[in-house]
Formats: structure tokens, sequence, C-alpha cells
């Protein structure tokens, strides 16, 4: 009873949170069916995939809902616990929560030839698949920052805090992790990888590193020059703004660059699981991967990083590549020790200045 | 041949194959157990490993108890991609720290020490396997044992027990092919001699009696015996059977020219004193010829019963009765008395009645035809071990050196008379398939003494 009234009064808090923004499509042609799709995706990424599956479903009507990742989390959850239908397919940037929710059994298996391509690290147990290929990038502003102060890994970035502490300070930005749930997945990862990142963690406390809920505030800041140097953006949002022409410099750290493959499944519960499983399909295909890196994430798997990017030789970005694999590790990223423990040590790092 | 009996050939095979499919059975239901055990084992070593790799990281920091979910620990339970992975950690005061607080810890293993435990239970719907260790925790703020539970669905350990499974019966499969193969050959091989057998009895000239030149394995040697001991056998009737044709059709051909002789004479004879006589001679011969053909059949009967019929114990004393009432006739017709001197007493012994009693009769008609001129006596001397029977008449008798050949057949004591020569023959021929003697005496009172010496069916061993 009185965890009837907690989730209740949880459900009110979040209430504005969890209705995200709603983009409705029309079918193209005589409306048969619908598809709805709760997700964590800019619309300017999604809407041309959106728009291409459609001239292939021209019955289709599809309804497009934008929420933060944390807000999608609760709300999947929730409805996975008492079996309401929310969606025919849900995808979220952080994959640490679609495993989750899958392990759970919020998710329903789908095989099909699209699925049997897809690459072991970015497939769970035929549940989740993982579609897009997003690395996390340094952005810098073109402008402001001097070729030769560009950070091309994360010990250069230390050195660079150490040597111009002065002209640095307040003007690096990164992830709120308490706040973002992909800063959070990247720092998860990053404190995996490496000891530099601890180091680079502490040298952003010094520097009065400023901190952000999402990756647009991020990129406006380094565009107006408000901070010079952004860490862990995704590769996919830095690029569209970078080919939009905003004076961005985008550079793909060279000791190891995390790569996030944006994770889609369809719900166990679901009114219409076949038009899901038909865009999950297109997003797998080579059609939607194609749209994908023209129109959308820019970067895709197998692929030489896009023009204008300071990256690696091709030959070596396959090796310098970390893609966060679909699988049970994620569920210590989703651990409420782990995760507490993680943002003490984050928070001890920002303070011990 | 008898029924259908199905071949050797078939009998073995299916016989094998059933053998075959009930050790294919076994070894499969063992095999599904020892893959299971064994998916069993593997996979619990890994669902351990990952529970004290987290139970390494129980420590209490600022009087909380806390862990560090190693990812390492899931990344041991992902080395199969294809599971759901589950865990929680419970203090020791039985408030949940961390993970799935709704996976259920069993109240009688919490805090129970040291001792890892795995079973299997349910959670979300799912089949799985939980694996649970203990961690003793030592700190002012919490003292005790906390329980580490990591769970993990079956389907990796189930896919891995299928595929061992599969693995052993195709091998199983494999084998029982070679055997059936192997069988179906040897058996083949092993039936071989008798379709050499065979053969060589189809491709026979029936009139071949000789004995089977086959070189045959032990366990159809005695098969190859039995034929050519049949075919021995069957080879002495048949030649036993000519050469009795042969002297039948000589015995014969004799009186019957004799005969028409006599009767050619009787046609031209006017005389009636003579027509008489010739006429009485007809009759004679006729009657020798009637009793030449019955002895001819008796003989021919005591030789195929011989053969053919097995002993039944009888009492002498009946069957020398009836013997004797068979010839009484012959007897009263030249005025002769036989006697017969035996107790009322049965006296066993083995053998075939009829054989017995045909050459009984013949002896006292033998007697009655050759030498009795006043009397015939038969006796029965039940000894200890032996059974004499003996006739005796107060005739001339056989001179002592003719008696090793008058049990020949056709051999007649003298050229004249009215014998066939077989009577002595047959019972010479009865007493010897009986396993008895015949012999030739003189007694008292000028008697002269046919003996037959049996062996009591009753009595001690001869």
């Amino acid at each position: 009873m009185k965890r009837g009234i907690l989730a209740c009064l949880l459900m009110l808090l979040s209430w504005p949170a969890t209705a995200g923004t709603s983009y409705e499509f029309k079918a193209l042609g005589a409306e048969i069916g619908h598809l709805k799709i709760e997700a964590s995706g800019d619309i300017e990424a999604i809407e041309p995939l959106i728009r291409d599956f459609q001239e292939l479903e021209p019955t289709l009507s599809i309804t497009y809902v934008d929420s933060l990742t944390n807000d999608l989390y609760r709300m999947l959850e929730e409805a996975c616990a008492t079996g309401a239908i929310v969606a025919d397919l849900v995808f979220s940037s952080s994959a640490d929560h679609m495993v989750k929710l899958a392990n759970d059994g919020c998710a329903q298996p789908h095989a099909s030839p699209e699925t049997a391509r897809v690459p072991p690290f970015a497939n769970w147990h035929d549940e989740v698949f993982g579609f897009s290929f997003e690395p996390a990038v340094i952005v810098y502003n073109r402008n402001l920052v001097p070729p030769a102060d560009v950070p091309r890994s994360r010990d250069q970035m230390v050195d660079l805090l150490r040597n111009k502490a002065a002209a640095y300070d307040t003007r690096i930005g990164t992830y709120d992790i308490a706040r973002s749930g992909i800063g959070y997945l990247f720092g998860f990862f990053d404190a995996q990888q490496s000891s530099a990142f601890g180091r680079m963690m502490e040298g952003f406390g010094r520097a009065h590193a400023r901190l952000y809920c999402c990756t647009g505030e991020l990129l406006r800041d380094i565009e107006s020059g408000k901070i010079l140097i952004g860490y862990n953006l995704l590769g996919s949002y830095a690029y569209g703004r970078f080919k939009a022409g905003a004076p961005i410099g985008i550079v793909l750290p060279r000791d190891y660059t995390l790569v996030l493959s944006r994770a889609a499944f369809v719900p166990a519960h679901a009114a219409n699981p076949q038009a899901g499983k038909k865009f999950l399909d297109y997003l797998l295909s080579l059609r939607g991967q194609k749209m994908a890196a023209e129109k959308s994430f820019f970067f895709a798997y197998g692929q030489a990083a896009p023009e204008g990017v300071d990256a690696a030789e091709p030959g070596l970005q396959s090796g310098i590549y970390r893609p966060i694999p679909l699988g049970p590790a994620l569920l210590a990223v989703t651990d409420r020790h782990k995760k507490a423990r993680l943002l003490k040590e984050w928070n001890q790092s920002f303070q011990a200045q | 041949m008898a029924g259908k009996t199905p071949s050797l050939f078939w009998r073995l095979t299916t016989a094998i194959s059933l053998g075959l499919l009930l050790g294919a059975g076994i070894l499969a239901y063992a095999a599904y157990n020892y893959a299971h055990t064994a998916a069993d084992d593997a996979y619990d070593r890994l669902l351990l490993g990952a529970a004290s790799q987290i139970g390494e990281t129980i420590r209490v920091e600022d009087q909380v108890i806390t862990t560090d979910i190693p990812v390492s620990a899931f990344e041991t339970l992902s080395v199969s991609r294809r599971e759901r992975v589950y865990y929680r950690v419970v203090g020791p005061d039985g408030t949940s720290l961390t993970g799935y607080d709704d996976l259920e810890v069993p109240q009688n293993l919490l805090r129970t020490g040291p001792s890892p435990k795995v079973w299997d239970a349910t959670f979300k719907g799912y089949p799985v396997r939980i694996a649970a260790i203990s961690h003793y925790v030592s700190d002012p703020a919490a003292t005790g044992w906390a329980t580490i539970l990591v769970a993990q669905t079956r389907d990796a350990r189930n896919a891995l027990a299928r595929e061992l499974t599969l693995r052993a019966m195709a091998l199983v499969g494999i084998m029982s092919v070679i055997a059936l193969v192997g069988v179906v050959l040897a058996t083949r091989y092993a039936l071989r001699p008798l379709h050499r057998i065979e053969q060589a009895l189809g491709s026979r000239d029936p009139n071949d009696l000789t004995p089977l030149d086959i070189s045959a394995p032990v366990e159809i040697e005695g098969l190859t015996q039995s034929i050519n001991h049949f075919m021995e056998r069957l080879s002495g009737r048949m030649d036993s059977l000519q050469s009795m044709i042969a002297d039948a059709a000589h015995q014969i051909r004799t009186p019957i020219t004799a005969l028409t002789a006599q009767v050619e004479l009787l046609k031209r004879e006017t005389v009636p004193a003579k027509r008489r006589h010739h006429l009485a001679r007809v009759v004679a011969r006729t009657a020798q010829i009637g009793r030449l053909v019955s002895q001819l059949l008796s003989h021919a009967m005591v030789s195929h019963r011989a053969q053919s019929i097995t002993a039944s114990p009888i009492d002498l004393v009946e069957l020398v009765n009836k013997a004797v009432a068979d010839a009484i006739p012959a007897a009263m017709d030249r005025d002769i008395s036989v006697e017969m001197n035996a107790g009322p007493a049965p006296v066993l012994i083995e053998g075939d009645p009829i054989s017995l009693r045909e050459a009984i009769r013949n002896i006292i008609e033998n007697a009655v035809h050759h030498g009795a001129k006043t009397k015939i006596t038969v006796g029965i001397e039940a000894r200890e071990s032996h059974v004499v029977l003996v006739i005796g008449d107060d005739g001339p008798g056989i001179p002592a050196q003719q008696w090793p050949d008058v049990t020949r057949r056709f051999f007649r004591a003298s050229t004249e008379g009215v014998g066939s020569g077989l009577g002595l023959a047959i019972a010479a021929d009865v007493a010897k398939n009986h396993g008895a003697r015949l012999e030739f005496a003189h007694g008292d009172n000028d008697m002269f003494l046919v003996r037959m010496i049996f062996l009591r069916a009753d009595g001690a061993p001869s």
C-alpha cells in the first residue's frame, strides 16, 4: 500500500518530464497501421530515418516521443511491471537502461535476416539491438583554441590543463554524470578503461569545469565560445552541428574512443509489435544504416570517420574504438552501489580543489 | 518344412538389433544425465565465481556495508551471451544491499556460513539457476554473514547439455550402425558353411548317398554328421531293400516255375489217379508259395519295425501265449501237442511285441514243419539278469555244424520239405534287434532246444 502511494507520488512528480515531446508523422498513403516509438534521440537525427521508413511502409502512421533517458527508463520500468502498453518500439542512448529492462523480461525477441547481420557486441539475446555507431568525442571551438592546444588523447588533455591552467579555467565542459544518462555511461566505461581518466577528472576539477545535462547545451556553449573544449560529447550530434557550419572541431581520442550504440527493443507488451519489428529491421538494414550515416549519426560501424573529423588513420580506427557491448556487464552500470561509488569519486575529484 | 520359421539371419539380426536399440536407449539416458550434470557443473562454477568476485568487494565504509560490483563478474557470465543475469547482496541483518531486491533467498540459507550453494528456481518467469555464497563481515557497524546471490537463466546450459547429448547420441548411433553392419556381415559369414551344405545336397544326384565331404565348423559338425549318418542308414536300408526284393523275386520265381510245370502236367494228364496226385502237388506247392510270401512279408515287416519302432516294456508270458495260440492250428494238423511251461507271473522285457510274436511263431512253426514228432514244449525261465525263452521239440533237430547257417536267409537244412528258409532267419533278426541271442542246444529226453536269451527289462544291467 505504502509502496503504491509512493509510486503514485513518483509518477505525479515525474509526469511533466515523462510526457516527453511528441511528433506525429501521417501515413503517406491510406493509413492501415500505427507505430508508436518511445525513445531518447533528437528529432533532427531521427526524422530522416522515419521519413525514409515511411517510403517503404506508406500505410503506417508514426508517433515519435522523445524523452530524457532517465525519464524514459522510469516510464518503461513502470510499464513493464504493470504490463501497460506504451510503445511498439523503444530506443535510448542509455544502453544500460535498455539491457537492464530486457534482462528483466520487458523485451520480446526478434530474429530476422537483418538482425543476423548485427555485430555480436550490438545484439543482446536477440532482444536488444544497437543500431547506431556513435563515438564519444572531444569538441573544441576552432576559432578560440590554437591548433597546438587541441588535445588528441586524455594524456594530452591532462597536460594541457596543467600547462595552460589559467587559459582554460572554467572553460572546459562535460556531462554531469548525476544528471545525464550518457554522461554516466561514458564515465563508467572511462573509469574502467584508463587511469588517465581519473587524473583528467582531477584536472577538470582544478579547472573548475562546467557540468551539463545534455549534449545540445554543451555544443551551444562551445560554439558561442563560453567554453573552449568539451569532453565526451556524442559524435553524432557534434558532427551534425559541424556540418551545419558551426565553428567547432571534432577529435576522436587516439588512446581509445568509446563508442555508444543506441539500443532498441520491441517491448514485451506492444499494441503493434510487427510494426515495431519492421522499423527495427529498417534501422538495422543497409538502407537504414546508409541513411543514418548520411543524415542522422554520420558515423557507421565498419566505416572510416566522416570528412573533417580529427581521427587516427582509418586503418587504425577499428583498434581504437571501444564499443560499449550490449550484455550483462551493463548490469554493473545500473548497480546502485556502483553508481553511488562512481558519483562519490566523481564529486571528490571535482571538489578536491 | 513345418511352418514358417524365420531365417537364422533374421533371427540373429533382429535379436542383436533389439539389443543394440536397448543399449542405445540406456546410453542416451546416461548421456543426457551426464550432459546435464556436466553443463550444470561448468556453468555453476561460473556462477559461483561471479558470486565470490562480488563477495570480495564487500566492505564497510562510513558505517555502511557497500559493494563495488565488478564488471568482470558479469563479463564472466556473459561468456554465454544468451543469458539473463540477476544478482542480489543481502546484509547480515537481512536487508537488501544492492541488486534485485525480489530475488528470494530461502530462509534456511541466510547466514548459514561459508559453504556455497546452488539451486534451481524461477525468477521473473524464467527458469534460473541461483548460486549463493556467504561472506563474513567483521566490523563494529555490522558483523555477520552477508549473502551474495547470482542467478542465471538456463538457456546456455540447456543448449550445452543438448549439444553434448546429441554428440554422444551421434556417436552411439554411428557405433550402432557399425555394429549392425558388422552383425550382418558376421552372420552371413557364419552361415556360409550351411549354404555350402545346402548347395552340396541340392546339387547332388538323388542316388548318391555317399557321405558329405565338407569341412564344417564345430557348431554344425553335428549337423553334417547327422546328415551323413542318416544317409548311411538310408543307404543301408536301400541296399537291404534291394537285396530283399532281388531275393524275394528269385525265391518266388522258382516255386512258381515249379507250380507252372505241375499245372502243365495236370493239364495233360488223363489218368484220374495221376491227376489227383498232380493236383495234390499243386495244392502243396501253392500252400508253400503262400507261406513263403507270408514269411517274406513278415521278414520285411520285422526289419522295417526294427528301424522304426521304439522298444516298450512287454510281458513275455502273455506274448508267448499268443504266439502259441497262433501256432496251435498247424500243430494240430500234424498231431503234435504244444506244452506251455510258464508261471502266471508276468516277465517283462523291452521290445517290439509284434516282431517278437512273429519271431516266436516262426520258431514254433519251424518245429512243427521240420522237427517235432509228437510234442513241442515252450518254457520261460526268468533268471537274475536274463530271461530265457526255450522252445523244444522231440524231433531230430538241426545238426550242430549247420547251426551257424540256419539263421541265414533262404538257407535250408535239407533239400526236401516245404520250408522257405526264412523262419529262423526272422527269429534271429528279431533276436538281434532286441539285443538277444538265439542259441541251439540238445536237451534232456532227446529234445532239440531253441533258446532266445533276453536281458531283463526290470533286472540288473547286463
